[in-house]
C-alpha cells in the first residue's frame, strides 16, 4: 500500500492489492476529541474477493465483479479501451466532445483546483483524490493508446516519445478497475472547475469514466441504474412507486395534513391545462412527506393554478442518468416533458430537488427543440415572489431557532439560483437566527451526497460518503454555528432544499450522532409553513415534541 | 535570406496554426450546457454573487440580459491578469504571471519593432516607439526568464507539481527559457534592440540581414532568431496554445447559458444536429442495443 502523499498517477497500475488508505481530516469541536468521530469501515474479505477494493478499500460499483482469469482481465482492458475510443469520438460523444477535448488538452497542472475539492481536503490531501489525479491517468491512457484523431492503436505507442509526451502508463485490469472505482469518489460538484484559471473541468473525467463503464461495459451501481433510472423508466419512479400507490400516498398525505393542521388542502392531480405542473422527487413522499405537504399548503393558500401528475414519469423529477449515462438521462428527461405536454400545463416547476433542477432545466435544455419543450423553472423564484406579494401571513418569530442554510450545488453553482432562497429565509425568520456557512452560494461545498452518493449504500460505500464526502459539510455546519450554538440545548435546523442533500444530512446526523445536540434537518418550504400565523400547531415535528 | 524566410514561416505558422486550432474547436458539435456560475453575462448585480435568469419566475417570458461589458471585463481580467490564479493560488501567480507578462511584453515588443522598422528615433513619435521598444524588450527578456526558471524550479521541487509534470512540460518551459535567455544575451551587446529592428527590416524587405550586418551576424543572434522562430512554430501544437482554448472554455463552455427557446439559434442548431446520422460506433452496453421502434427516436 502506498502512502497517499507519495502516490503518483502511474501507480494506479500497481499490480495487486489495495493502492492506498484513506486518512481523515480532523474535525472541529465537539468532534476534535479522540473517539468522537466514527471511523471508516473496511471492506469485508468476501466483498474484496468479489468486487474491486483495490483502490482504497471502498466499493462503489456493486455490479462490477473483478476479472479472475487472464482472458477476463484482457477482455476488460480491451472493452475499456473501446469505450475510451467512443468517448473521444466526435460522432459518438458529441454532447460533450468540445468541452472534454479542451479539458483533456489544456490542463496546466497548476493544482489550483485541489484546494477547492472537499474530497481532497477530507482525505488530508491524499494524492488519489486530487482532482487532477484521475484526469491525468485518463490523459496518460489517451496519449499512449490513441492517435491524434482518437483512434485506438492496438498495443499502444512504443518508444521514448510516448514517455516524453506523458503517456508513461501500463494499462492493466487493475488500472481499469481502479479508475472505475475512482470515478465514484468525486461528487461531480464542479467546485474545482469554478476556480480553474483555464476554466477546465475535472468532473468531466470522472463522469466520462462512469459513462464508459455504464454505456460500454454495462457496469453501474445498482441504485443508479437497475434500481434507479431503469426502474423509473419501467414504473414511473425510481422509488418503484406505481401510479396507484402514488394516488394512495397523496390521499394519505392530504388526510394527514388535515389531522395535523386542522385544514384540508386537496392536492390537485392530473388537472389538464393547469398553469403549473409541480414535480417532486418521489423520495419525498416516502422519506419526507412533510415537504410535498408544505408545497400543497403553500400553493393552495396562494391560489395557484397547479397540479401534480400521476402519469408514468410525471410524478418523479429525479434523473439519475445525468450522473453516469447519457441515454438514460435523455430517456427520462423526454418522458418527463411528455407527461407535462400530455396534461397541457404551461410550465413545469421543480420542487426541492437539486439534481432534478439541473437535469430538467439545464441538462435537458438541449436534448430536443425548444418548441417541443414545456418551460421548466425552479420553485424558488415562484415562492419568493408569492411571499413578497404578501400571499401568506408570516411571523418570523415562529422559527425561533438557529438555522443554517445549505446550498445544493446544482441549484447554486450550476444554475445560478442564489438569492431567492435567502430572500425567503429572511421573510420567515429573524436575522439573528440565520447562519451562513463560510463558503456559501456559488462557492458552497457539496453535502457529500451529490452525483448519486446519497442513494448509494452498498457494502462499505455509505461509510465513504458519510466520513469522507460529507466531512467538509459537517465541518462547515459546525463552524457556521460555533461550538456554543452546537452545544446549546435548543433545536438547531439545517435547511437543505434538496432531496439528495437531505439524504446526506440525514446520514451525517445519524453517523455523527448529531441528534444528541438537538440538530435537525429539513427543507425550506417547511420553514415557510411553520411561520404561517394561520396555524396554531408548529409544522415541524421536532417543535411539536418540545 | 534563410533567416528572413524562416522568420516569415515562423510568424505564419504561429498565426495559421493558432487559427486552425480555433477553427477545429469552433466546428465541433454544440455540446450540452455546462453553465458554471458566476457568469459575467448576467446583470451587474447577479454576476457578482453568481445569480442567473433562473432567479426570475417565468424566466422564459422575460427579456434576456446580455452583459457584454461584464463579459469583456471578466475575460480581459482573466486574459491579462490571470485573475482566478491570483485569487485562488496567489503564491503561484507571481511566478506564472511573470512568465505570461513577459510573453505579452514580447508580443508588444514585436509590434513595436515592426513600427520601429519604418520610424527612426528622430521624431517625437519615433523616440517614444524607440523607448517603449527598449522597455518592452527588457521586460520580456527578464520576466520570461524569471518566470520560466521559477516554474521549472517549482515543478522540480514541489512533489504535487513534480508528480504530474511530463517531460514535455519541462521541455516547454526550458524552450521558453532558452528563447528569453538568448534574447537577453543578444541584448547585452545591443542595448537598444537594434537587432530586433533589423529582423523586421529584413522581413519587410527594407534592409537585408547582410546589409545590416556587413561583417556577419553574431552567432548568438542567429541562435536567438532560430530559437524564437522555432518556439513560435512549436507553441500552437502544444498546450501552450491555451490562449486559443481559453476563449472556448470560458465563452463557449462555462459561460454559455443561452437557453433553448422556441425560435432561438440554439433551437435551430438542435434541429440541425438531430438530422445527423446515427453514430456508426455506438456504445455497446445492453441498454444501448436496438430497441422497439418507439424508443428509437430517443436514442438518436
Amino acid at each position: 500500500m502506498i502512502n497517499g502523499k507519495d502516490l503518483k498517477p502511474r501507480d494506479i497500475s500497481t499490480i495487486g492489492g489495495q493502492l492506498t488508505k484513506i486518512e481523515l481530516m480532523p474535525l472541529p469541536a465537539p468532534f476534535d476529541k479522540p473517539g468522537m468521530a466514527p471511523e471508516l469501515k473496511e471492506a469485508k474479505p468476501e466483498w474484496a474477493e468479489k468486487y474491486c477494493a483495490e483502490l482504497d478499500g471502498i466499493i462503489a460499483i456493486d455490479t462490477f465483479e473483478t476479472p479472475k482469469t487472464k482472458e477476463e482481465q484482457d477482455a476488460l482492458v480491451q472493452k475499456f479501451l473501446r469505450g475510451v475510443e467512443k468517448m473521444l469520438s466526435e460522432e459518438t460523444n458529441k454532447g460533450i466532445i468540445q468541452a472534454l477535448n479542451l479539458s483533456m488538452e489544456y490542463c496546466a497542472k497548476c493544482n489550483t483546483c485541489s484546494e477547492a475539492c472537499h474530497i481532497f481536503q477530507a482525505t488530508n490531501h491524499n494524492e488519489l483524490y486530487r482532482p487532477t489525479y484521475r484526469a491525468e491517468v485518463l490523459r496518460m491512457i489517451v496519449k499512449k493508446y490513441f492517435d491524434k484523431n482518437g483512434k485506438l492503436i492496438p498495443g499502444g505507442k512504443k518508444g521514448v516519445m510516448v514517455k516524453f509526451i506523458g503517456g508513461d502508463i501500463d494499462l492493466n485490469w487493475e488500472t481499469v478497475a481502479r479508475l472505475g472505482e475512482l470515478s465514484y469518489r468525486c461528487n461531480l460538484c464542479r467546485r474545482c472547475a469554478q476556480v480553474c484559471p483555464l476554466a477546465l473541468d475535472n468532473s468531466y473525467f470522472a463522469k466520462e469514466v462512469r459513462k464508459i463503464f455504464s454505456q460500454e461495459m454495462g457496469l453501474a451501481p445498482k441504485p443508479l441504474h437497475d434500481k434507479g433510472s431503469q426502474l423509473q423508466l419501467k414504473t414511473g419512479s425510481s422509488t418503484g412507486v406505481t401510479k396507484a400507490a402514488f394516488l394512495d400516498t397523496i390521499e394519505f398525505l392530504d388526510d394527514d395534513c388535515e389531522d395535523l393542521m386542522g385544514t384540508r388542502y386537496v392536492t390537485p392531480i392530473d388537472k389538464e391545462g393547469a398553469d403549473i405542473l409541480l414535480i417532486h422527487n418521489a423520495g419525498e413522499f416516502m422519506a419526507w412527506p412533510e415537504n410535498p405537504t408544505a408545497f400543497n399548503i403553500l400553493f393552495n393558500e396562494a391560489g395557484l393554478d397547479w397540479t401534480l401528475s400521476s402519469d408514468l414519469m410525471g410524478y418523479d423529477n429525479v434523473n439519475y442518468g445525468i450522473w453516469y449515462d447519457d441515454l438514460q438521462a435523455k430517456k427520462v428527461a423526454i418522458a418527463q416533458n411528455e407527461a407535462a405536454k400530455k396534461l397541457g400545463v404551461k410550465r413545469i416547476v421543480i420542487a426541492e430537488c437539486g439534481h432534478a433542477h439541473k437535469a430538467a432545466a439545464v441538462v435537458a435544455d438541449r436534448f430536443y427543440p425548444g418548441s417541443d419543450r414545456v418551460p421548466v423553472q425552479s420553485f424558488l423564484p415562484l415562492l419568493r415572489d408569492l411571499i413578497m406579494a404578501g400571499k401568506f401571513d408570516l411571523d418570523p418569530s415562529r422559527n425561533d431557532f438557529p438555522v443554517v442554510l445549505h446550498d445544493p450545488c446544482n441549484v447554486v453553482r450550476q444554475m445560478g439560483i442564489v438569492k431567492p432562497q435567502r430572500d425567503i429565509l429572511k421573510a420567515v425568520m429573524k436575522d439573528s437566527k440565520y447562519y451562513e456557512m463560510k463558503d456559501h452560494g456559488v462557492n458552497n461545498y457539496c453535502c457529500g451526497g451529490g452525483s448519486g452518493f446519497a442513494i448509494m449504500s452498498a457494502m462499505n460505500f455509505a461509510s465513504y460518503r458519510d466520513n469522507v464526502a460529507s466531512r467538509m459539510k459537517l465541518k462547515q455546519i459546525l463552524e457556521a454555528w460555533g461550538e456554543d450554538v452546537v452545544l446549546s440545548e435548543g433545536p438547531k435546523y439545517i435547511c437543505a432544499p434538496c432531496s439528495n442533500c437531505k439524504g446526506a444530512m440525514r446520514e451525517i446526523i445519524h453517523n455523527y450522532g448529531l441528534s444528541r445536540y438537538n440538530i435537525h434537518y429539513g427543507g425550506l418550504v417547511e420553514l415557510v409553513v411553520n411561520a404561517m400565523t394561520k396555524f396554531d400547531t408548529p409544522y415541524m415535528e421536532f417543535l411539536r415534541d418540545e | 535570406m534563410f533567416l528572413t524566410i524562416f522568420c516569415w514561416v515562423a510568424l505564419i505558422c504561429f498565426f495559421g496554426a493558432s487559427f486552425y486550432k480555433a477553427y477545429k474547436f469552433a466546428k465541433m458539435p454544440m455540446h450540452g450546457r455546462q453553465d458554471l456560475y458566476p457568469i459575467p453575462l448576467e446583470t451587474n448585480e447577479r454576476m457578482h454573487y453568481g445569480g442567473s435568469y433562473y432567479e426570475d419566475d417565468k424566466w422564459y417570458e422575460k427579456p434576456r440580459h446580455h452583459n457584454l461589458k461584464g463579459e469583456i471585463i471578466d475575460m480581459l481580467a482573466e486574459m491579462l491578469f490571470i485573475k482566478k490564479l491570483f485569487i485562488h493560488q496567489n503564491s503561484l501567480w507571481w511566478i506564472s504571471y511573470a512568465l505570461h507578462l513577459g510573453i505579452y511584453a514580447a508580443l508588444g515588443w514585436t509590434v513595436l519593432l515592426f513600427i520601429g522598422a519604418f520610424v527612426g528615433p528622430a521624431s517625437v513619435f519615433g523616440s517614444i516607439i524607440y523607448l517603449l521598444t527598449i522597455v518592452a524588450g527588457i521586460m520580456a527578456g527578464v520576466l520570461m526568464t524569471v518566470g520560466a526558471i521559477g516554474l521549472i524550479l517549482k515543478r522540480l521541487i514541489k512533489p504535487e507539481f513534480k508528480n504530474y509534470t511530463t517531460p514535455q512540460e519541462y521541455f516547454n518551459l526550458f524552450f521558453l527559457l532558452c528563447v528569453s535567455a538568448s534574447g537577453l544575451l543578444v541584448w547585452l551587446g545591443d542595448k537598444s534592440f537594434e537587432y530586433g529592428r533589423n529582423i523586421t527590416r529584413a522581413m519587410l524587405g527594407i534592409k537585408s540581414f547582410a546589409e545590416s550586418y556587413p561583417e556577419g551576424m553574431p552567432i548568438i543572434l542567429i541562435v536567438h532568431i532560430l530559437l524564437l522562430g522555432a518556439v513560435m512554430i512549436y507553441i500552437p501544437f502544444t498546450k501552450m496554445s491555451h490562449y486559443v482554448g481559453k476563449y472556448f472554455t470560458f465563452h463557449k463552455v462555462i459561460w454559455d447559458n443561452e437557453p433553448n427557446l422556441p425560435g432561438s439559434k440554439i433551437e435551430s442548431e438542435i434541429i440541425k444536429q438531430s438530422k445527423d446520422p446515427k453514430p456508426s460506433n455506438q456504445w455497446s452496453a445492453p441498454h444501448y442495443q436496438p430497441q422497439p421502434a418507439s424508443e428509437e427516436a430517443v436514442q438518436k
